[in-house]
């Protein structure tokens, strides 16, 4: 990759006698290949490391029974494909899963919803907008893993929440609140990006559409149905799918706040994964069920990718912004 | 442009702003206070500390803070400069590899469409995946060059891992500047990699910026891997605040909101900055403004 071409150095010498044009354009093909991989090759390089590295490993060890007391990997006895066979069965993979989709789900949803709302709320200028807004982004910024301990504080069953509401519920104590309180302090986090997303795409629909539909007649909830919905979709589509990508990788706040329990009540899929390798030192297990998860994420998660792309694509060619 | 609202709309607007500040900012105000109250008043529900007690920052700041018996704490608890010095030097060195390695490729992928689609996707799926599903192999990678729990490691991983976000958002500032600028660069007598560094580069010198805070914020924030990866040589500040959660000597909740309150700072202060791009980096630069 260091061995940048001397030629490249010098100019461009399109006018050099007896070439054809279709010489030259070869060359510039050329050098054009040649640059990007000089620039792209070392990320390549380093992404190779990070993840094909471990997706090789894992698929090996997976297929191993190794366990952190029986020393190094590759003395581990080979068990062939019993740890997919546990994995098919094991109710606390499945389990983790389900109760990570219903998060996420969840989570998304009401994110999205009161972004779109905070959105047309800021829609228009007035007093004290900015400040106001600097402190609704606020909580995005805080670390996840403070954030968990926020809640952690707010839910205990001498705190402040239940001060407010004159209860004296254990709300980690018990799975169901637990995972609302997790869900909440997600909603809390990352309600603001949803805002600054669905406000970004609010701004790109052009105003004199709206101010067509005024004049044509339209009330401002047929403007906004049939107006700015519309043209705020592609939008709305990549948060949604991007929070999604995000939250399904859920791990902090259900560490901190409940770390999996009551039982295993709270474990989302990351944690279960977590508990696996680093609590239970199961890793030839740990290797099949991170290799699991990849395929059904990969099935479900690059459909997602491709609509980011498409829509980044769409987005590029219509040049709705700015 | 805009016409007058009704007034029901109007109220309707600021009754529910009123609200929505008013449960972001209970969370912020419990933590904040905490920070400030005395050992008595940590559990329980005192909302307004009976004194403002200093202490707690002190005990997460100032080494040594407490040993003589100056503090209200039982057992002191170790200082957070290590942490906080830690979380730095791995923010800092991962953010740099990440918009070095990121704005190279996005200027490929942004001019010469390098890779097809597949690169870019390639790149864009690495957020994809819980990154605790690597963790053990990238551990046994590392253990095998004696690169456990180093800075080397951590730094590596965050850069990689942060890398799309740099590529995506680089790209999208790069595809907002006319490929004509170049051209007529290389009209000019330039190489292209010359119209590359003396025209391109400076005009997204800002933009590279913008991206190095935001993938700074990213990193900085992170646990998970700085959890699993470092440990006891590298201590990142989100490592830490965790383990003052899971002492077993008693929940210490006033230094841990000091010091989660420090950590949130900078972050706080570098995301107001860049507030305008935001939206734009967590989307991989497919929302814009």
């Amino acid at each position: 990759m260091m061995t940048v071409d001397m030629r490249e150095r010098r100019p461009e010498a399109q006018s050099r006698s007896g070439e054809t044009a279709g010489g030259a354009a070869r060359r510039q093909a050329r050098e054009r290949r040649r640059l990007s991989w000089l620039t792209s090759g070392p990320l390549i390089v380093v992404l190779l490391l990070l993840l094909v590295f471990p997706f090789v490993f894992n698929i090996w060890v997976s297929l191993t029974g190794w366990q952190i007391n029986q020393g190094d990997w590759w003395k581990a006895p080979w068990i062939g494909l019993d740890n997919y066979q546990d994995a098919l069965t094991d109710s606390r993979l499945w389990g983790s899963l389900l109760r990570t989709s219903l998060v996420t789900l969840v989570c998304v949803l009401v994110e999205g919803g009161i972004g779109l709302v905070l959105a047309l709320c800021f829609a228009e200028k007035f007093r004290g907008r900015a400040l106001l807004m600097g402190v609704t982004i606020v909580p995005m910024m805080i670390l996840p893993v403070v954030n968990g301990f926020i809640f952690f504080m707010l839910f205990q069953s001498d705190g402040p929440v239940n001060d407010i509401l004159r209860t004296d519920k254990a709300w980690l104590n018990d799975p169901w609140s637990a995972l609302f309180v997790v869900a909440l302090s997600d909603i809390y986090q990352w309600t603001p990006l949803m805002f600054l997303i669905m406000l970004a795409g609010y701004n790109a629909v052009p105003p004199n559409l709206r101010s067509a539909a005024t004049v044509l007649g339209a009330s401002r909830w047929q403007e906004f149905r049939y107006v700015v919905l519309p043209l705020m979709r592609p939008v709305i589509v990549i948060a949604l799918i991007i929070r999604a990508i995000e939250a399904f990788k859920l791990f902090d706040p259900v560490f901190i706040l409940t770390g999996g329990g009551p039982g295993t009540s709270t474990e989302t899929i990351s944690v279960y994964l977590y508990k696996v390798a680093f609590n239970d030192f199961r890793l030839g297990y740990a290797a099949a069920l991170a290799l699991v998860v990849l395929i059904l994420l990969s099935i479900v998660g690059m459909r997602a990718v491709e609509q980011v792309e498409g829509r980044v694509k769409s987005q590029k060619e219509e040049t709705v912004d700015e | 442009m805009s016409r007058p609202q009704s007034r029901l709309l109007q109220t309707a607007r600021v009754a529910f702003l009123i609200t929505w500040t008013l449960l972001i900012a209970f969370p912020l105000y419990w933590t904040i206070t905490m920070a400030l109250k005395p050992k008595s008043e940590w559990t329980g529900t005192t909302w307004f500390p009976s004194k403002l007690e200093w202490s707690n920052f002190a005990e997460v700041l100032i080494p040594g803070y407490g040993d003589d018996g100056l503090s209200f704490i039982e057992t002191p608890i170790k200082d957070a400069l290590g942490p906080l010095k830690d979380s730095l030097v791995i923010s800092v060195g991962g953010t740099l590899l990440a918009v070095i390695l990121g704005t190279a490729a996005a200027y490929a992928i942004s001019r010469y469409r390098f890779g097809g689609s597949l690169l870019p996707f390639n790149i864009l799926s690495v957020r994809m995946f819980p990154p605790i599903a690597a963790i053990i192999p990238l551990m046994v990678m590392f253990s095998t060059v004696q690169l456990v729990d180093s800075y080397v490691a951590l730094i590596l991983v965050y850069g990689g891992l942060t890398a799309p976000y740099a590529v995506w958002l680089t790209k999208s500032f790069i595809d907002d500047l006319p490929r004509e600028l170049e051209e007529a660069s290389m009209l000019d007598g330039n190489t292209r990699l010359g119209a590359l560094t003396k025209v391109t580069l400076p005009l997204i010198a800002g933009s590279v910026a913008t991206t190095a805070l935001f993938v700074f914020i990213v990193i900085w924030s992170d646990f998970v891997i700085a959890f699993t990866l470092g440990g006891t040589n590298v201590e990142a500040v989100s490592v830490r605040i965790a383990s003052l959660t899971s002492a077993t000597q008693g929940q210490l909740y006033g230094p841990q909101a000091a010091l989660g309150l420090i950590a949130a700072l900078p972050a706080i202060v570098l995301g107001l900055s860049i507030q305008k791009y935001l939206a734009r980096g967590l989307t991989f630069g497919a929302v814009k403004r």
